[in-house]
């Protein structure tokens, strides 16, 4: 063997063997200078390291020599890298500073006008759980929020009325896609529901003002709803309620699943057990076929499908003041369709992207005495935007969409038709500043054109938070929002241009240990409301003449953790709303928002017999509404509104839910306004009908029943 | 030139050898630390070097799976601000999850932290949380049918849920009960070298115990 093989034969074996150790300490300290302990320190590439101590003092020794790189971690903290030069001995490396790394975890979020619903979420207010279980929702996504603070409760309508503004200002959204008719079509005084089921989502997100510039054609608030991601198993779930019933099934596997659902409902043999108040010729029914699909997809993303199709109809006879007998008979039909498919994805370089379309078609044909009306509605909506993280402290958001509409009124048997068409084109973006993890300044531009008005728009918004303390924070939030006037507004006059509200709102948020509290005051203003001559069944000369405001203080607080098993929340939201819009000449107090509005929702878990007890009650100081009898314009407010209910949820085994509700227990005779003869009686009166509750109260029965026979079911039958 | 060649060989052998007994020694140390945590200052004393050797082993999961272990235990043991604990060994697994790793062993403790997010506050997550936190149980037990942490972890939760519903726990029991036939089956192939993920066995054995 030559003597330079053996030479390198050493050398290959030096690598392993330790031959000098050197000493590297120093001390961790945090971006305010205050020692830090619990930093992981090491030589990078070995095992060599140590954790820092409860001053922040570390003191290790490593056997590498030579120019080292000495790393720090720490979880909430930016990794450190510096060099070092291992020559045995000690190497003191004084105060090193970790800087604090901003994560969705320790972010303070902006709270001014959001609510949400979420399991993922911290600072949420409601679970999605919670509004399947409020007595007085009826299962409906809509009636849960009216429980949250920032809404009116209008019991003839069934629709969102957010802070002084109508049904019409809240804009509806799944997936970031707009939802045409998300509520299903009404008539006379029947109150609705939303279309969706809550089941279909896994979060939502509800805006009562200053919301992102995401979103448009919302004068008011935007309701947010997010689908559920991938569900885990295969199953089959089983409703049977009082007034119909339905099946779902889920077929999943490891990347895609999807579910099937199909619905009836038929409140015939109901309304022949229970007496109404309404004078029904043909109950309201219905059926609907929905089907959602969800697909993973590499690096987190996800694909999401989702078509539901329904009809349904009812048929009734409506007083008429000062005329004897059953009054007009109105027949409602409606068909619905909803489509939308929407992806997204992270890419390389921190760029998130996502992409979607939807498309909304409803059919109203109405017939009303013997007049035939058919409504045809239909909306699309295409969206792209990307979101950048520059770092963890900046992120931007860049937004495309475009929505075509097409709106027709027909008489079917005059052969009469008017219609309209628009194509709206939208850009916006939106930017994040983390000054730190406690404060954030979100600043965002959202522009739009109409080619049917010819108009060109933008709306700055702008919004910040600061965190307090642990539990609390504020925020603030200002914007402007623009509104498209409703169809039936557009149909008549194609050059009516955008209505515009100014929102400015103040937020403080607490949550601690299952107690949450939340005051928000706010102010909106409003300029180019549409206003018309006439009635509602008679508009003419549309114009934007309109203006108002609207502004007041709500107060919500919850409490999950004082009394046990007992969750409770508390809502107080005061409006103070004038406006002048449609037929009114002067700005009045809208029908639709009640000064004081309050809300009490209280849920109780029995453990000894496996079930939930509901309680809910809502109450406001009554509607205005105009007596012809009396001078002016919303001269009279109608008694206060009040509504009771509650509800018994029993699982008597983890997949049997039994649920047993009734709303208005006491069987209050609320009244939502009033109608009036359009002429006076020989006395000289204007003679008035009540519009009030369809009936006394509603009682609801349903049995839920989730069969499931994956593997995870087989797995525990077999053990 | 035979001769330099064998050399060669023998040399990078040894060498390779040295790093890998470098690694099985240094786990070893921090498993038996491990066993031996009575603090969260010591929980994460080993927890950090569990993430050193992580980072100079990128393609080994099992040292990121042990610091994701110390912390779920850590936050289920201490007085400290366990959603953060669970959050943080969220955030390991997922690391191992984002670089395609995947085993019973990976998915049992993604389940064991859901479990342990439940029990933060069971009032209003348990309705929403406990299913997904089976699937993912029966998933783990789906990749190792011979898993007994897998089949323990999901004997604990089923027991929670029977209680819950004021049902008897007879089926939770007969899975402790696999769980620990498992264990013993386990036992066999465990010796001073042994670095795979071991534990669970006493309190199962307990949980067992408890049953009669």
């Amino acid at each position: 063997m030559s003597t330079r093989l053996i030479l390198f034969f050493f050398l290959l074996m030096s690598q392993h063997v330790a031959l000098t150790q050197t000493t590297i300490s120093g001390i961790i300290l945090d971006h305010k200078g205050k020692e830090l302990p619990g930093a992981n320190i090491m030589i990078k590439g070995s095992y060599d390291g140590t954790t820092a101590d409860i001053s922040g003092k570390f003191s290790f020794e490593t056997s590498k020599e030579g120019f080292q790189i000495l790393l720090i971690k720490m979880m909430g903290f930016k990794a450190v890298e510096t060099v070092i030069e291992c020559t045995g001995g000690e190497i003191e490396v004084g105060n090193l500073t970790l800087k604090e790394e901003i994560t969705d975890m320790n972010a303070v979020t902006i709270s001014a006008g959001a609510l949400e619903a979420s399991d993922e979420n911290k600072a949420v207010v409601l679970r999605p759980l919670d509004i399947v279980t409020t007595p007085s929702a009826m299962g409906d996504i809509t009636g849960a929020l009216q429980t949250l603070p920032g809404t009116s409760t209008v019991g003839n309508d069934g629709r969102l009325f957010v802070r002084g503004g109508d049904a019409s200002e809240v804009g509806i959204y799944i997936d970031g896609l707009f939802v045409g008719n998300a509520y299903g079509s009404r008539v006379a005084n029947v109150p609705t529901r939303t279309r969706f089921n809550p089941n279909l989502f896994k979060g939502t997100f509800f805006s009562t003002g200053g919301y992102s510039a995401e979103f448009g054609q919302a004068l008011s608030s935007a309701l947010a709803l997010s689908t559920k991601d991938l569900s885990v198993r295969n199953q089959g779930d089983l409703s049977i309620m009082s007034v119909g019933g339905g099946y779902s099934h889920t077929f999943s596997s490891e990347k895609q699943s999807i579910t099937a659902s199909a619905n009836y409902f038929d409140l015939g043999p109901y309304q022949s057990l229970i007496n109404q108040n309404f004078d029904f010729e043909s109950p309201a029914n219905g059926w609907d076929f929905e089907v959602a699909s969800q697909k993973k997809l590499s690096k987190g993303g996800h694909l999401k499908a989702l078509f539901r199709t329904e009809g349904g109809g009812m048929e009734l006879w409506q007083p008429v003041p000062g005329v004897e007998g059953r009054g007009v008979r109105i027949k409602l039909n409606n068909d619905y369709t909803y489509g939308q498919a929407n992806w997204s994805n992270f890419l390389s370089n921190d760029w998130t992207m996502f992409g979607g379309v939807s498309y909304s078609r409803n059919v109203d044909n109405i017939l009303y005495d013997s007049l035939k009306i058919k409504n045809t509605g239909e909306t699309l909506h295409a969206k792209t935007y990307g979101i950048k993280d520059f770092s963890d402290r900046i992120s931007m958001k860049l937004g495309l969409e475009f929505f075509r509409q097409n709106y027709s009124e027909a008489l079917p048997n005059e052969n009469l038709q008017r219609n309209f068409k628009d194509n709206r084109i939208f850009a916006y973006t939106e930017w994040d500043w983390y000054l730190s993890s406690k404060l954030v300044f979100r600043t965002g531009l959202r522009a739009g054109s109409s080619d049917l008005s010819s108009q060109l728009w933008a709306d700055p918004r702008v919004s910040f938070a600061f965190q307090i303390s642990d539990a609390s924070k504020v925020s603030l939030a200002a914007g402007t929002f623009n509104q498209m006037p409703v169809e039936n507004f557009r149909v008549l006059n194609p050059n009516l241009a955008n209505s515009e509200a100014k929102h400015l709102i103040a937020n403080y948020f607490f949550q601690k240990e299952g107690r949450t509290f939340r005051a928000e005051a706010f102010y909106k203003g409003y300029n180019n409301l549409v206003t018309f001559d006439g009635n509602q069944m008679d508009m003419s000369n549309l114009q934007n003449e309109g203006e108002g405001y609207a502004q007041g203080l709500d107060i919500f607080f919850r409490d999950q953790s004082t009394i046990r098993n007992t969750d409770y929340w508390v809502t107080y939201s005061f409006v103070d709303s004038k406006r002048q819009f449609d037929q009114f000449e002067t700005q009045v107090q809208p029908s639709f928002a009640p000064r004081h509005n309050f809300s009490l929702v209280i849920k109780h878990f029995i453990t000894n017999l496996n079930s939930q007890i509901g309680f809910s009650f809502t109450a406001n100081d009554g509607y205005t509404y105009t007596d012809p009898n009396l001078n002016g314009e919303m001269n009279s407010k109608t008694k206060s509104f009040q509504n009771l209910s509650l509800s018994w949820s029993y699982l008597p085994k983890p997949n049997l839910i039994i649920h047993l509700a009734c709303t208005n227990v006491l069987g209050r005779e609320n009244v939502f306004g009033y109608s009036f003869s359009q002429t006076p009686n020989e006395d000289g009166v204007y003679v008035s009908l009540p519009s009030g509750q369809v009936a006394p109260r509603f009682l609801f029965l349903g049995v839920f029943l989730t069969l499931s026979k994956d593997k995870t079911a087989n797995q525990l039958n077999n053990l | 030139m035979k001769n330099l060649t064998l050399i060669l060989v023998l040399a990078f052998m040894s060498s390779l050898t040295a790093l890998a007994s470098e690694y099985e020694e240094a786990m070893k140390a921090q498993i038996q630390k491990m066993n031996n945590i009575s603090s969260d200052a010591e929980a994460q004393d080993v927890k950090n070097g569990f993430l050193r050797i992580a980072q100079a082993n990128m393609s080994e999961w099992l040292p990121m799976y042990y610091a994701a272990l110390v912390q779920t235990e850590a936050g289920l043991r201490f007085d400290v601000d366990k959603d953060a604990y669970f959050e943080e060994a969220q955030s390991y697994l997922k690391i191992l999850q984002d670089a395609g790793a995947s085993n019973s062993e990976i998915t049992a403790l993604e389940g064991y932290i859901m479990m342990g997010m439940v029990s933060v506050d069971p009032g209003s997550r348990g309705q929403s949380m406990s299913g997904p936190t089976m699937e993912t149980f029966g998933k783990a037990i789906g990749q190792d049918r011979s898993n007994p942490r897998a089949v323990y972890l999901m004997a604990q939760m089923e027991r929670g849920i029977a209680q819950f519903f004021g049902q008897g726990t007879e089926k939770a029991c007969g899975m402790f009960k696999m769980s620990l036939d498992l264990f013993e089956k386990e036992k066999e192939k465990i010796d001073e070298n042994y670095l795979l993920p071991s534990w669970g066995y006493e309190q199962a054995k307990q949980m067992y115990e408890s049953c009669n």
